[in-house]
């Protein structure tokens, strides 16, 4: 089952995102958190801290990975959230330089789903303002636009956060949800 | 006319393509001459007629208007813009804002408006 949760910041989509795997009951299941956040600078801290603090006591375990998350090794049938698309996107653009990454991290995806029971991934929508901004952020909100579309299309759901509210896109709201 | 809505690169063209009958090469720019607007079977990026007739001092809502009553079967694309920061530049939040403005009118003469997140449409009115 591959969860994908899009919406804009601070909208509550790690919350969900975090329900959704924690109610997900299959006994014994170990449970991932995928960080792709580099963690530049105090903003950045105080994300990362902020994420801990709601993941406490939820028996996750963190593997923090900035590109190449096809090289991550999970044992079978694990639960994993991976938090978030859009880190990963810029990592992979400005990092690693990777011009068009969305084949890259689609594969990354696959390469994940098939160790998991269940898969939550946060993404985030970047291309709803009027302002234009640098080539490169251009080419970015593109190649966010592209690998969402995508990551929709392998989602069996797709839920849109809005102030905390989930509105369902595609398939069956998580029982948690209703 | 159908209004398709939703941020940039969210599928709505491709959309358009697959729900209407016409090809890629009918679709007009918004930047294009009006006297090809005022017969596309389609126009996308309308934002960018909406930031012409801004820059030129006229009323997007108007002028937006003078293309519905020629061509009232259009299905228009126009991005969601209104949802970042209010730009710095006044002439950037006039066009902003006469985007928002001009959307309202097309989502309210439109027998259909459609958006798009990621790909997935949304039916906001009437039927597909």
């Amino acid at each position: 089952m591959f969860v994908l949760i899009t919406g804009g910041c601070k909208n509550g989509k790690s919350r969900i995102a975090e329900k959704i795997l924690t109610a997900y009951d299959v006994p014994n299941m170990p449970r991932f958190y995928v960080a792709t956040m580099e963690p530049f600078g105090s903003e950045a801290a105080e994300a990362i801290a902020r994420h801990r603090k709601i993941r406490e006591g939820k028996n996750f375990t963190t593997i923090e990975k900035y590109t190449d998350i096809s090289e991550i090794k999970l044992p079978q049938d694990s639960g994993v959230l991976l938090e978030c698309i859009c880190n990963l996107c810029a990592n992979e653009m400005f990092s690693a330089n990777e011009k068009s990454p969305v084949p890259k991290i689609i594969r990354g995806i696959e390469t994940l789903i098939n160790y998991t029971e269940i898969f939550v991934a946060v993404t985030n929508q970047v291309g709803s303002d009027g302002v234009k901004y640098s080539p490169e952020t251009m080419a970015y909100i593109k190649q966010m636009g592209l690998l969402n579309n995508r990551l929709a299309e392998l989602a069996d759901v797709v839920i849109e956060a809005v102030f905390g509210i989930p509105v369902l896109l595609k398939g069956d709201l998580p029982k948690c949800l209703c | 006319m159908t209004f398709i809505t939703g941020g940039a690169y969210q599928g709505k063209t491709e959309f358009a393509i697959n729900n209407f009958e016409f090809f890629e090469r009918e679709i007009a720019d918004g930047s294009a001459e009006i006297e090809i607007l005022l017969s596309a079977k389609c126009i996308r990026n309308f934002e960018n007629f909406v930031y012409a007739v801004t820059e030129s001092g006229r009323n997007a809502v108007t002028a937006a208007e003078a293309i519905l009553s020629q061509n009232p079967d259009v299905v228009i694309i126009m991005n969601e813009v209104g949802g970042g920061i209010i730009p710095l530049e006044r002439s950037e939040r006039k066009k902003r804002e006469a985007a928002g403005q001009t959307g309202c009118m097309l989502a309210e003469k439109a027998e259909t408006v459609v958006r798009l997140v990621c790909g997935i449409p949304t039916v906001l009115k009437g039927k597909l």
